[in-house]
């Protein structure tokens, strides 16, 4: 029986520690366009070299970030709109589109206003509409461009060939030499061994954070709460304020956890959920499983930016090497969707997990074209309980309320009952 | 006796149905939704209640389904129409381990349990290929009601292939064809053929395992059992009461409930009831 | 129809015809022909665009291009696996398949294209464990020669996938002799290709779409042969050039077009002088040289003798500056883009292609299409809309 609407009240004190953090991020953004700040490098969020950048005072600029946060404030359509008029196509992923259509809206938004590229650094880690995405860029910006080809993970094995590490590293040494031109000094090695080091603590304790998960109640869904602590996880890794941050979720958490504190009243299911989120309906969302009970104890999407609850550690002693690794196999984006199928298997099993909920988003094919072959593998050979449901990331035209809670519904019931029968 | 209600609220049509304790339908409603969902509701219910000679008061239990169901005011639960259809095809054809639901605007496949459990579903509910709508639009074009394009269709020598599934665009199709001096009876086996793969592929989804029940106001269409019959290798089941299947497994649940509520003072514990033989109606398989 | 007419013609025309139905032929029934004939032989699907045929060939075995299923089957099982918004080819492909129509095969490459071609490499795996299956991760870095170093690495591990299936270790010289087998097939298409943009009304670009198409489902030896047929029968052929547009067709490097859709577009009153149906087939310039080390020639000609296509994102230069010159080296009168629905590269570059051609006053259609139709009266009316713009001005 869904517990009624009871409206759960989901910010707690980390996620406006959170806000506060990346107000300041957006700060430093807006001081970048108006010339009185850092100069600003274009990334993507998957595994990224982001150490290299902050090792030379430079400020990342992440559109996916900026894309998301325009759908949050629901602002994305309009611009969506926009980058249609121009000739891209409804089947586009949308947050390219919102990101086109904020740039040629003056790259002002309501939290920032976005500075040019002084270098576009596309860091293709699996996505290939990053590789299309910079490209537009760069055609309307005219900054330079350097495309980090990061080989696939397409072998059977655990790890990348020695061969890829080197293709990665050595790609990276060519950034330096171009960072070094641009900023007009040399890299300071020992300050990037130190930026290492944070980013390595800083992982560790997400690690540990998502490990918290495990506990029965968790002490916080990993699914929305996680994409809403992700965020100084790529603006702030490898600074002392995003440790500073960590260390605080992180205490806050263990808190929750020691006291037996669940983000709702009771938690009645334990799901696993795989997709992005639809930015735009974000609360709607989450009240289409709170009202049964239904917490998120892993999320793959809360891994696009690097997974390190496997073991991953950044490096100071082998910093370029071990970027290389993260970019290489620690990360989501990178990695085949077979090694997909194993990692979620993993949080159905270590996570102690009763389902999985797949939110396949129409934009991002990476993530989900095929879907429905790990649904198949997921329902059919483990035995989880799989739910599909589609809408999309960045677009609201794609959400079906009515729709969608009607399947959650309809699963849910369908657990619950099977509960019921078995004791 | 305890009786048990259920009413499934549809876009277009909401049906009623009250089942006595031995799991009987001693009543049943079929009125069209129209603009006032939550009069609809009540209204269908109450001419159930009539049909069955029972007062409205008497029934233990009411169970509210289908996309309305938030609006059967005087309900005692919400549940899902996908699981209500598993329960529904259940009483009906006990040994269904598969639903293919064709709606007005909607299309589902559901894999059912021996309980009449929902095991794993289906749901097309984007677009209008594979639902009523489309069969509707089709057989508008061709200057036949919805009730003659079935027989024809069985008659189809050579099927044309549709090059669209889409129900506004499948006019021109038609158009096209009719102007090629195709025969409304190939058209019509085209139709009824595109649809039927259509529909077969999204319940693959979920797997196909016999025994298959074909429910929904589609169900009553002749050519698309068979169509079914020939995509799938396997025969389905269909019966009169298939418009009713939601509002019978609603009317099961709330019976459940009822008797349940009785058995086990102030728990919730639903326990499945064995249908008894004689409750199974007239399978006619068309 | 005439005595005056030389028997050459009707034999092309009939090479043609038979071209055509083996490029709709969903069962591979030349390759499984030539396999019987060739036992111990096995045969390696790629799936499309740039795959390193020669190294297969060089393997010992036949490389054919598993580019979908056009419009031959219906697809009932792959649609449970693939989303709705995903395009045809990756359905259709796995269709294929789940059907167990490539059961024949020993194993499918598949490399770098877009995101759902990537994810259908592991859905590949995890469903038909008895193939050998392989992805290549081409370079994107085309400005740094770390990328070619990288490239000539990785061809060398799919050559030891592919030794452990044929158990033949190819030598440079194997690789060499493979590599001139297929710059010469190559060479004949372009030459093709070349009499297409000079003198479009002898052949049309459906027959040359089939020709080249049947040439991915046949021994190349074979192929060679049937090339040389063709290039040798063109000059004999009526001159009768038709009162129609040119122009240069792109987008469609992947997911292939119905031929009914290409002939559409030429009875539409367009000469379609070129396009970059099975770009990866073509992939060349020009011959790939013949060097010490092969492995570096082919994964070096990658990049520095190659077409600027969709799939490689080559920030020396950009697509559009390419397009707009070959539009120009070739006369044309205008650009037709014709993706494939769903098809996320074709539809991004379509962006940018749209500005530069209008920057450079260049007229353009855009035509979306699926592999899967028999019915073109849609496109049709847009493509006589669009000759009827030109033509009227």
């Amino acid at each position: 029986m869904a517990q009624g609407t009871a409206k759960t009240d989901y910010q707690g004190r980390i996620h406006n520690l959170q806000k506060d953090m990346i107000g300041r991020y957006y700060a430093r953004l807006t001081a970048a366009a108006e010339n009185k700040g850092e100069k600003a490098i274009y990334m993507l969020i998957s595994g990224n070299p982001v150490e290299l950048i902050e090792a030379f005072d430079m400020i990342p600029v992440y559109p996916e970030v900026n894309a998301l946060q325009l759908a949050v404030k629901k602002q994305s359509l309009p611009l969506i709109l926009a980058a249609e008029e121009m000739g891209y196509s409804t089947d586009n992923c949308a947050y390219v589109k919102a990101d086109i259509g904020m740039y040629f809206a003056g790259r002002k938004t309501p939290f920032a206003t976005i500075p040019e590229p002084d270098l576009i650094l596309c860091n293709y880690v699996g996505c290939n509409v990053y590789l299309q995405w910079f490209e537009h860029l760069k055609e309307y910006s005219k900054a330079p461009i350097y495309n980090l080809d990061v080989p696939f993970f397409r072998t059977r094995s655990d790890d990348p060939s020695a061969e890829d590490v080197r293709y990665v590293v050595r790609q990276l040494e060519e950034l330096i030499e171009i960072l070094e031109r641009m900023s007009g000094k040399k890299l300071d090695y020992q300050r990037l061994q130190r930026i290492v080091e944070l980013s390595g603590e800083t992982g560790a304790l997400w690690s540990d954070i998502k490990r918290l998960a495990r506990e029965r109640p968790t002490p916080f869904d990993a699914y929305f709460d996680s994409v809403m602590m992700m965020a100084p996880l790529y603006c702030l890794r490898g600074t002392e304020d995003g440790l500073w941050f960590f260390r605080e979720a992180y205490k806050e958490m263990k808190q929750r956890a020691d006291n037996r504190e669940g983000p709702l009243s009771e938690e009645k299911f334990r799901v696993v959920m795989e997709g992005p989120p639809p930015w735009p309906y974000l609360r709607q969302f989450r009240d289409m499983f709170s009202r049964w009970g239904a917490v998120a104890v892993a999320s793959t999407y809360s891994t696009v930016g690097g997974i390190w609850e496997f073991g991953f550690r950044h490096d100071p002693q082998r910093p370029l090497e071990s970027i290389a690794r993260h970019m290489l196999q620690w990360n989501l984006t990178n990695r085949n969707f077979l090694q997909r199928y194993r990692q979620i298997k993993e949080y159905v099993d270590g996570w102690g997990a009763d389902a999985l909920v797949i939110h396949s988003v129409k934009s991002c094919r990476l993530f989900s074209a095929g879907q429905g072959d790990m649904r198949e593998y997921f329902t059919k050979q483990l035995n989880v309980p799989t739910l599909l449901i589609e809408s999309d990331l960045e677009d609201p035209r794609y959400f079906s309320e009515a729709q969608l809670r009607n399947r959650v519904d309809a699963f849910f019931e369908a657990l619950e009952h099977q509960r019921l029968v078995k004791n | 006796m305890t009786y048990g209600g259920g009413v499934d609220v549809g876009s277009t049509q909401t049906k009623a149905v009250i089942l006595s304790e031995d799991r009987q339908i001693v009543g049943r409603a079929l009125i069209n939704t129209g603009a006032n969902v939550s009069l609809a509701a009540e209204r269908a219910f109450r001419e159930a209640a009539a049909s069955a000679a029972i007062a409205p008061e008497r029934i233990a239990y009411v169970v509210g389904t289908g996309y309305g169901r938030y609006k059967v005011n005087f309900g005692n639960a919400q549940i899902t129409e996908i699981s209500c259809h598993a329960r529904g095809a259940n009483l009906l054809f006990p040994r269904t381990r598969t639903v293919i639901d064709m709606g007005g605007q909607d299309a589902k496949g559901i894999r059912v349990g021996e309980q009449g459990d929902v095991k794993d579903f289906v749901m097309n509910d984007k677009c209008a290929a594979g639902t009523g709508r489309f069969l509707s639009n089709a057989a508008e074009t061709v200057g036949l009601s919805l009730d003659e394009i079935g027989p024809i269709s069985l008659e189809a020598k050579k099927p044309v292939r549709l090059s669209t599934v889409c129900a506004v665009f499948v006019e021109s199709d038609i158009m096209s064809y009719l102007a090629e001096g195709k025969t409304v009876q190939d058209i019509l086996g085209g139709v009824h053929s595109a649809i039927a793969a259509r529909t077969v592929a999204l319940v693959r989804r979920v797997g196909i395992e016999p025994e298959v029940a074909f429910t929904g106001g589609v169900s009553r269409n002749i050519g698309m059992v068979k169509a079914l019959e020939e995509k799938l290798g396997l025969p389905v089941n269909v019966c009169d009461d298939s418009h009713f299947i939601g509002a019978i497994g609603a009317a099961i649940f709330a019976l459940e409930r009822a008797l349940g509520a009785d058995a086990s003072a102030g728990s919730e514990k639903i326990s499945p009831v064995a249908a008894p033989a004689s409750s199974r109606p007239r399978a006619s398989a068309g | 129809m005439g005595t005056t007419l030389a028997p050459d013609i009707t034999q092309l025309d009939f090479l043609f015809a038979s071209c055509r139905e083996t490029a709709q032929d969903p069962e591979f029934t030349v390759a499984k022909r030539w396999l019987a004939e060739h036992p111990g032989r096995k045969a390696i699907g790629c799936f499309p665009i740039y795959c390193p045929v020669e190294l297969i060939h060089a393997s010992g075995m036949l490389p054919l291009g598993i580019i979908g299923a056009g419009n031959q089957i219906e697809i009932t099982y792959a649609d449970s696996r693939f989303q709705s918004f995903v395009c045809s080819i990756v359905k259709s492909t796995l269709e294929l398949g789940l059907t167990n129509r490539l059961k024949f095969l020993d194993g499918m490459i598949f490399h770098s294209i877009c995101d759902p071609a990537r994810n259908l490499s592991s859905v590949f795996e995890r469903n038909f464990p008895d193939l050998f299956v392989e992805y290549i991760h081409f370079p994107q870095n085309f400005a740094s020669p770390l990328a070619r170093q990288y490239l000539a690495t990785e061809y060398r591990r799919i050559l030891d996938g592919l030794e452990r299936r044929s158990g033949h270790r190819p030598t440079a010289e194997d690789l060499n002799q493979s590599i001139d087998l297929y710059n010469r097939i190559r060479a004949r298409l372009r030459e093709i290709y070349r009499i297409r943009a000079e003198t479009p009304h002898q052949i049309s670009a459906a027959e040359s779409f089939v020709l080249a198409r049947a040439g991915t489902l046949m021994a190349p030896e074979d192929f060679l042969k049937m090339l040389e047929q063709v290039l040798a029968g063109l000059p004999g052929r009526p001159t009768r050039p038709k009162d129609r547009i040119r122009v240069v067709l792109e987008g469609s490097f992947c997911e292939l077009p119905p031929v009914g859709l290409i002939e559409t577009l030429e009875e539409a009153g367009c000469y379609i002088l070129d396009d970059d149906f099975l770009r990866g087939w073509r992939w060349f310039t020009e011959d790939v040289p013949l060097e010490e080390n092969p492995l570096a020639a082919l994964a070096e000609s990658y990049s520095e003798r190659a077409y600027y296509s969709g799939t490689k994102h080559d920030s020396r230069e950009t697509k559009a500056a390419h397009l707009i010159h070959s539009v120009k080296e070739k006369k044309a009168d205008a650009v037709v883009f014709q993706a494939a629905k769903f098809c996320e590269p074709a539809l991004f570059d379509y962006a940018l292609y749209r500005k530069a051609l209008e920057d450079a006053k260049i007229p353009h259609l855009l035509l979306e299409f699926e592999e899967k139709t028999w019915s073109f009266d849609r496109a049709r009316s847009e493509a006589e809309t669009f000759v009827e713009s030109l033509l009227f001005d």
